[in-house]
């Protein structure tokens, strides 16, 4: 009696177990079904003027990266939007921006996100590219996971050119790109320029002998945010732009042969990182996190901070009052050489081509672009703009406007290395002492086109 | 032979009993290793409605031949040995001085116990994160004892080697609980009265722990060896909180991990290549594969000769 119990317990126990893992067949909808073309229950279809209380309760689930003033903006936004749209409740994300292409590609694989800030959207694999692993962002497109924007009026608020540059892709529009960001540059304390009598340093010897000056007062010349790898590299543009203006036709020039990451130009940016990892530097800074570099530096103890603009908000939220200005990183004894600013497109916003709210997705978006709520949100982060008649008024703004004419897009928003390539044919400063094992910037330039030319023979260049 | 479930169609009720797990094994476990391995010849990257192209040997073939790509994968497959090794030896010493030391009847041997087991229980990020503020090189608590010599490094963010010496620190303080417990559960089961008889023998301490404690011993050493070899080869996710993507301290667990997800330095927003990923972690199961398996055959032949 105990076994034949037992035994009728665990079958519909097991029986129960299946039946629950194994759900609704998706061929075989139950008889009260709505049908196939309807939309989904909880499916809010706007009709023109019904953005009130009464209409149907939308969650917008909206997608960003962390970078402190951007939340802050982004949830103001989100309760204005909210107020307009009584209906809808704004669910948003916040991941790490190193995270963001994971979550991304998760989340809208899943049909999990309605709104999605993007980066890096900018440059195709381009023809002279062979074999090469295209950026997410065209994958994402060619999976048609992204909605189409084409003819959304909010794009008339964008300057074209932003439009085409950084948010097109075999002629259709994706992404609304958010703002221009420099990165070539150097913030500096001007009190502790001031106080140590040193002018801003438009030529590599005199950033040598500005540290130099600081280093005798025990003052440290620079830090970044190492511990998380790529404000290292990223701090030492200045020196790759002075060398190579032209960073379209350096990515060109690596893949075709006609630069080399071993000539002698090449070798002299080598050494020049050396002694910007090495010397410039301070001791420990590999263990500052991007975030926290701009506090260490607002804190006083650093003179400069070879970084990107969006840093310059983060300073003024360390200490709103600090006397700071930005100069581009003079890599070159030229100073014709270091008059430019390199950069990138920032973010911008993309929309799941799934989302089951496309209305509330897209008045998301044209909310955000009206002129009003994207100066507030150009004030908020210090973006260079990308819409019209919107400026930059702030300390950034004046001490970008002599670089702004020559403004250029950095190598690395157009380089694909070759599948094959190994990890050292990147021109990235953090690969010397003390951060990691090069010391003899020859061999390391040696041993960056070597690497760049074993993966430019393994796909037939 | 009797059966502990009768004659007849009862005597099939065990296997009933296992068709659940199994059916979550195969689930879980067993299917998508196997789908990783079908992904590992094809070009998936893992966002649907992209075409999954069958390329053959090709992603082995990058793996572990083409261009200095290759080489960069060997440096992680010995760095993975190295990081194993340091590993699994001092955290299995580790762990048996500490059974052995608690294993007395001392004041607060049960508070000592909570405390070396205490970072088992805390995720690899918080684990991370206390390690990372420990080994902070500006005024951190390790920077504060260097200077004290009047040294100074960047610890975590230095080279290569040292960085991956530092994890390999923190995987043994993370996991070190482990081994410690179960060889207290193995030294517990050791007769009190063969350790007496020892000792009325005239043995010593070290011919007692050498000739009862150790043999005795054997399942827990087994057991012990085999988790920490499997672990400390399978591991990574201490090195992307501590240390991050860095040429020269990859292990090949975090290769794995960097592939799949566009985390490497070969071009911003980058595709993610979750074959090639695919052939990588088969690389490292066939690794775990070889060494755990001549391991416990050895181990097995040890135990026998010991324990009959």
């Amino acid at each position: 009696m105990f076994r034949k119990s037992t035994l009728i317990v665990f079958l519909l126990l097991a029986a129960l177990a299946i039946a629950a893992c194994g759900g609704q067949p998706a061929d075989a909808p139950p008889a009260d079904a709505p049908p196939a073309d309807a939309p989904p229950a909880d499916e809010h279809v706007d009709e023109p003027g019904d953005h009130d209380a009464e209409a149907e309760p939308v969650t917008l689930r909206v997608l960003i990266h962390q970078h402190p003033p951007l939340v802050e903006y982004m949830e103001t936004f989100n309760e204005q939007f909210e107020a307009a749209y009584p209906n809808v409740t704004v669910d948003m994300s916040v991941v790490n921006a190193a995270d963001l292409p994971t979550v991304t590609q998760t989340r809208l694989t899943a049909n999990d996100v309605d709104v999605i800030d993007m980066f890096g959207f900018a440059n195709a694999a381009q023809p002279y590219m062979v074999d090469v692993v295209p950026p997410n962002w065209q994958t994402l497109i060619e999976a048609g996971l992204l909605m189409d924007l084409t003819g959304q009026p909010f794009l008339d608020n964008y300057y074209p050119e932003a439009i085409a540059d950084a948010g097109s892709f075999n002629g259709k529009v994706y992404q609304i790109n958010l703002g221009r960001v420099g990165y070539s540059g150097v913030f500096y304390n001007k009190d502790l320029f001031t106080e140590y009598g040193v002018e801003v340093p438009t030529t590599w010897s005199e950033l040598v002998a500005a540290c130099e000056t600081f280093a005798a007062a025990d003052i440290q010349c620079m830090t970044a945010g190492g511990a998380d790898g790529w404000p290292i590299f990223v701090g030492a543009y200045g020196l790759i732009g002075s060398i190579y203006p032209d960073q379209a036709a350096l990515v060109e020039g690596l893949w075709e042969r006609t630069i080399t990451w071993d000539s002698e130009k090449s070798i002299d940016m080598w050494q020049k990182m050396q002694i910007y990892a090495g010397d410039f530097l301070e001791p420990g800074a590999s263990g500052l996190s991007h975030d926290a570099a701009p506090g260490r530096f607002a804190s006083g103890a650093v003179a400069m901070l070879p970084m990107g603009t969006w840093n310059a908000a983060m300073i003024e939220d360390v200490d709103p009052d600090m006397n700071w200005g930005y100069f581009p990183f003079p890599g070159s004894e030229n100073p014709a050489d270091n008059q430019y600013m390199f950069g990138k497109y920032d973010m911008g916003w993309v929309v799941a081509e799934n989302t089951p709210h496309p209305e509330e997705a897209l008045a998301y978006l044209e909310m955000f672009s009206a002129p009003e709520n994207y100066q507030a949100f150009i004030d908020a982060v210090e973006f260079i703009p990308t819409q019209p008649g919107i400026t930059l008024d702030s300390n950034l703004g004046s001490e970008l406007a002599p670089y702004l004419d020559n403004f250029r897009v950095g190598y690395e928003q157009y380089w694909v290395a070759p599948t094959g390539a190994g990890q050292w044919a990147v021109p990235w400063a953090s690969f010397f002492q003390p951060f990691n094992e090069w010391d003899d910037p020859a061999a390391l330039a040696a041993q960056a086109q070597a690497d760049l030319e074993a993966g430019l023979q393994a796909v037939g260049k | 032979m009797n059966y502990l479930f009768g004659r007849g169609s009862a005597r099939w009720l065990p296997v009933l009993f296992l068709v659940p797990g199994m059916f979550f094994y195969f689930l879980v476990s067993l299917g998508p290793s196997l789908a990783t391995t079908y992904f590992s010849f094809t070009d998936v990257t893992g966002i649907l409605g992209i075409p999954v192209n069958w390329v053959g040997l090709k992603n082995y073939e990058e793996f572990l031949v083409l261009g200095t790509s290759a080489r960069d994968n060997f440096v992680a497959i010995r760095n993975t040995f190295r990081f194993s090794f340091y590993v699994t030896v001092i955290q299995f010493a580790l762990g048996l001085l500490l059974a052995l030391l608690l294993n007395q009847k001392i004041r607060g041997a049960n508070l000592f116990r909570v405390l070396f087991f205490l970072p088992v229980i805390l995720g690899v990020t918080i684990q991370g994160l206390m390690w990372e503020l420990f080994l902070y090189p500006l005024g951190g608590p390790m920077q504060q004892i260097l200077g004290l010599f009047g040294l100074q490094s960047e610890l975590l963010g230095g080279l290569p080697r040292q960085a991956l010496n530092w994890v390999i620190v923190a995987q043994i303080w993370a996991n070190v609980g482990i081994t410690m417990v179960i060889f207290l559960a193995g030294l517990q089961t050791i007769p009190e009265e063969l350790l007496e008889a020892a000792k009325i023998d005239g043995a010593g301490r070290w011919q007692s722990f050498r000739n009862v404690t150790w043999p005795l011993l054997t399942p827990s050493v087994n057991t012990n060896l085999i988790l920490n070899i499997i672990g400390s080869l399978q591991a990574w996710q201490l090195m992307l909180v501590l240390i991050g993507y860095r040429p020269g301290a990859l292990v090949l667990g975090y290769v794995v991990f960097a592939e799949g997800f566009g985390q490497t330095n070969r071009g911003l927003q980058q595709g993610f290549r979750q074959g090639y990923a695919a052939a990588a972690s088969v690389v490292l199961f066939l690794v775990v594969l070889a060494i755990g398996l001549t391991t416990q055959y050895l181990l097995q032949r040890r135990e026998q000769r010991l324990l009959g």
